[in-house]
């Protein structure tokens, strides 16, 4: 009798192994529908919260260092012009800068979108000019300097069929007439998430459509040029005006973390009884090893192979099951997450649907995901395949024949 | 080779050992078997003729005693060496055969060749030459549990003949078997002795242990080895 190499052995137990999958094919397929599902839930909650966590970290990180906003009776008001001066005074902090913006819901799109003021002249210059596609709209701009906006490129295409060619009408129930203002251009951020819901308004234009009262802002945004000194001076600012509440940028992305990773944590617990259930279904399917099963691994033991090569083949099998399951259920989410934009699962991430309108994910894959999704599902998969078929294995196949 | 292909020297078999629901199905059994020799082990149901083929064809292992194949004590051996002793010089056909009826005649009969590593052109090479010697070309493809109690018999035969086995055991081989496919099974029994097969068979039908071509008959009641 001449005998194979290692290699040839293995190739010849795979080739079992998927032989043997075939003939059970309808109970394996149903196995792996479950097993697709379970890693696609998974792994879909993995994905948006570490696309939306991403998200956030970048718009964070072009905050200001502190952020200084005024509480009265509870909630936010407008800063007066007063406190700037006061504050530039702490010592370590570089600059105060003013800042105008709001939200405003439009209503033809059901939406809230970002209001912000700044002078559109600044965004003429240096390295803002590149991220900013500029239009040619003579005419009513030059006219009216106080009512151009640039929006952002997902605004722009939502706008295009509610706007009079390059110009937009803002309009509140109460107002004796709309705001016009021209879009002058558009732009494009590193996440759809932060050009999305975002319009710039010249300054005194934004004033109106949020209005703002003269020399008062809607916060102010303090830079400090050493990063040790930030918490200090945040705690100063308190101190010398306790009506103040300050927000540092370390603190916001906490708080972003901290907001994703425990939804993702409620999600994925509100999860376990699926996969308890899962792993217990695959349990009993493999546990109670059908009476077909055991005979088989009786008369493959009595044919002479050893318990070594038995669990190979099962091995093999649960590998080529979870291994595709697994696959099949990350591409599902992948592309579930990022190409439609997970339906039904961003709502309750973001929080707040009607804020924000559609954007698209930034595919962020951690290669920690892969071993956790190894470590939830294929490992207690193999466990629960592998071990009831040593037990039928460690049989002596004389015993398991003659009790079937 | 020189002495018996096949020894058991004081061989007793008790299941569940050492529970209380033990059985012991074999008592000091003691028995040697010449090379190319057919030998019948007789006795009725539960005398412990299929036990006795089960530890010379190395299914399981003895309580006490000592199996020796072709001068070798197997039954001392680790499991993997014994499957290995197993594999080399042993085919068996179970009583009710033991096929696996989702998989083809070719896959059952080439199943002791897999874990050998043996290329899928080799183990179909040797599978076409013994479909050929039973008859069985035409199901080669077919799935066993479309074949009829005949043809099962011939792919059990077949597949305990793959790894050119030297012994040959067949438990109640004709237990399922009509007279005109016993004849059959009989004179595929004298072609494997003619050609130099030793082979032993547990039988209680009078139509096997009766046939001029058996050489020994070993008669088992109550699990002891009565007369030889």
């Amino acid at each position: 009798m001449t005998y194979g190499t290692w290699f040839e052995k293995q190739r010849n137990i795979i080739d079992y192994s998927l032989q043997s999958l075939l003939r059970r094919r309808i109970r394996n397929i149903l196995i792996m529908i479950i097993f697709i599902l379970l890693i696609f839930a998974v792994s879909s909650i993995l994905f948006i919260t570490g696309a939306l966590t991403r998200e956030m970290m970048i718009t964070s990180s072009s905050l200001p260092d502190i952020t200084v906003q005024r509480i009265m009776g509870g909630r936010q008001a407008n800063v007066p012009a007063s406190y700037i001066s006061e504050i530039e005074d702490i010592p370590g902090v570089e600059a105060v800068e003013t800042r105008v913006w709001g939200y405003f819901y439009l209503t033809a799109l059901q939406a809230n979108f970002t209001i912000y003021g700044m002078d559109l002249n600044l965004l003429e210059e240096g390295e803002y000019q590149k991220i900013v596609n500029w239009k040619n709209t003579p005419g009513h701009a030059e006219k009216n300097p106080d009512f151009r906006m640039i929006v952002g490129q997902g605004v722009s295409e939502l706008l295009r069929d509610i706007q009079m060619e390059n110009t937009y009408l803002f309009y509140q129930p109460g107002w004796q007439k709309p705001i016009p203002f021209d879009i002058i251009g558009t732009f494009k951020t590193e996440t759809e998430l932060q050009s999305n819901d975002m319009m710039i308004l010249q300054t005194r234009g934004a004033r109106q459509v949020l209005e703002l009262p003269p020399d008062e802002f809607t916060d102010l945004a303090v830079y400090v040029p050493n990063p040790e000194e930030t918490e200090n001076i945040a705690l100063k600012i308190r101190r010398y005006f306790p009506e103040l509440r300050t927000i540092t940028r370390a603190h916001i992305q906490n708080t972003y973390s901290s907001v994703f990773g425990w939804k993702s944590a409620f999600a994925l617990s509100s999860m376990l009884a699926a996969i308890f259930a899962f792993l217990i279904l695959i349990w009993d399917k493999a546990s109670g090893l059908s009476l077909e099963e055991k005979r088989e691994i009786g008369i493959l033991k009595a044919v002479g192979w050893d318990t070594d090569a038995v669990l190979s083949v099962k091995l093999w099998e649960g590998l080529i099951i979870s291994g595709i399951s697994s696959l099949t259920g990350i591409l599902l989410a992948y592309a579930y997450t990022y190409w439609l934009r997970a339906p039904g699962l961003r709502e309750i991430f973001v929080g707040w649907s009607s804020v924000y309108p559609p954007f698209r994910l930034t595919p962020d894959a951690d290669p920690k995901f892969l071993l956790l999704i190894i470590t939830i599902a294929v490992l207690p998969y193999l466990a629960v395949t592998v071990f009831p078929a040593w037990k039928a294995a460690i049989t002596d196949p004389d015993t398991i024949m003659r009790n079937i | 080779m020189a002495g018996p292909v096949v020894e058991t020297i004081n061989v007793t078999k008790t299941y569940n050992h050492g529970k209380p629901n033990h059985v012991t199905a074999l008592r000091d059994a003691s028995l040697q078997i010449d090379e190319a020799s057919l030998t019948v082990l007789k006795g009725p149901s539960g005398s412990g003729k299929t036990t006795l083929l089960s530890l010379i064809g190395c299914q399981t292992k003895p309580t006490r005693g000592k199996v020796a194949i072709m001068g070798k004590t197997v039954s001392k051996l680790p499991e993997k060496f014994m499957n290995l002793h197993k594999r080399k010089h042993i085919g068996f056909i179970f009583q009710h055969f033991q096929l696996i009826g989702g998989m083809s005649v070719l896959d059952n009969i080439v199943l002791p060749l897999i874990p050998e590593g043996i290329s899928p052109k080799e183990r179909n090479r040797r599978a076409d030459r013994l479909l050929e010697q039973f008859d069985l070309t035409h199901r080669r493809q077919f799935k066993i549990s479309s074949l009829s109690g005949g043809e099962q018999q011939r792919v059990a035969i077949a597949r305990a003949l793959i790894n050119n086995a030297d012994i040959l055991l067949a438990d109640e081989p004709s237990a399922y078997l009509d007279s005109g496919l016993t004849n059959d099974l009989l004179d595929y029994v004298r072609q494997l002795k003619q050609s130099g097969h030793t082979i032993l068979i547990t039988s209680h039908d009078p139509a096997v242990y009766q046939n001029p071509i058996v050489d020994r008959i070993f008669e088992i009641k109550d699990g002891r080895i009565a007369s030889s």
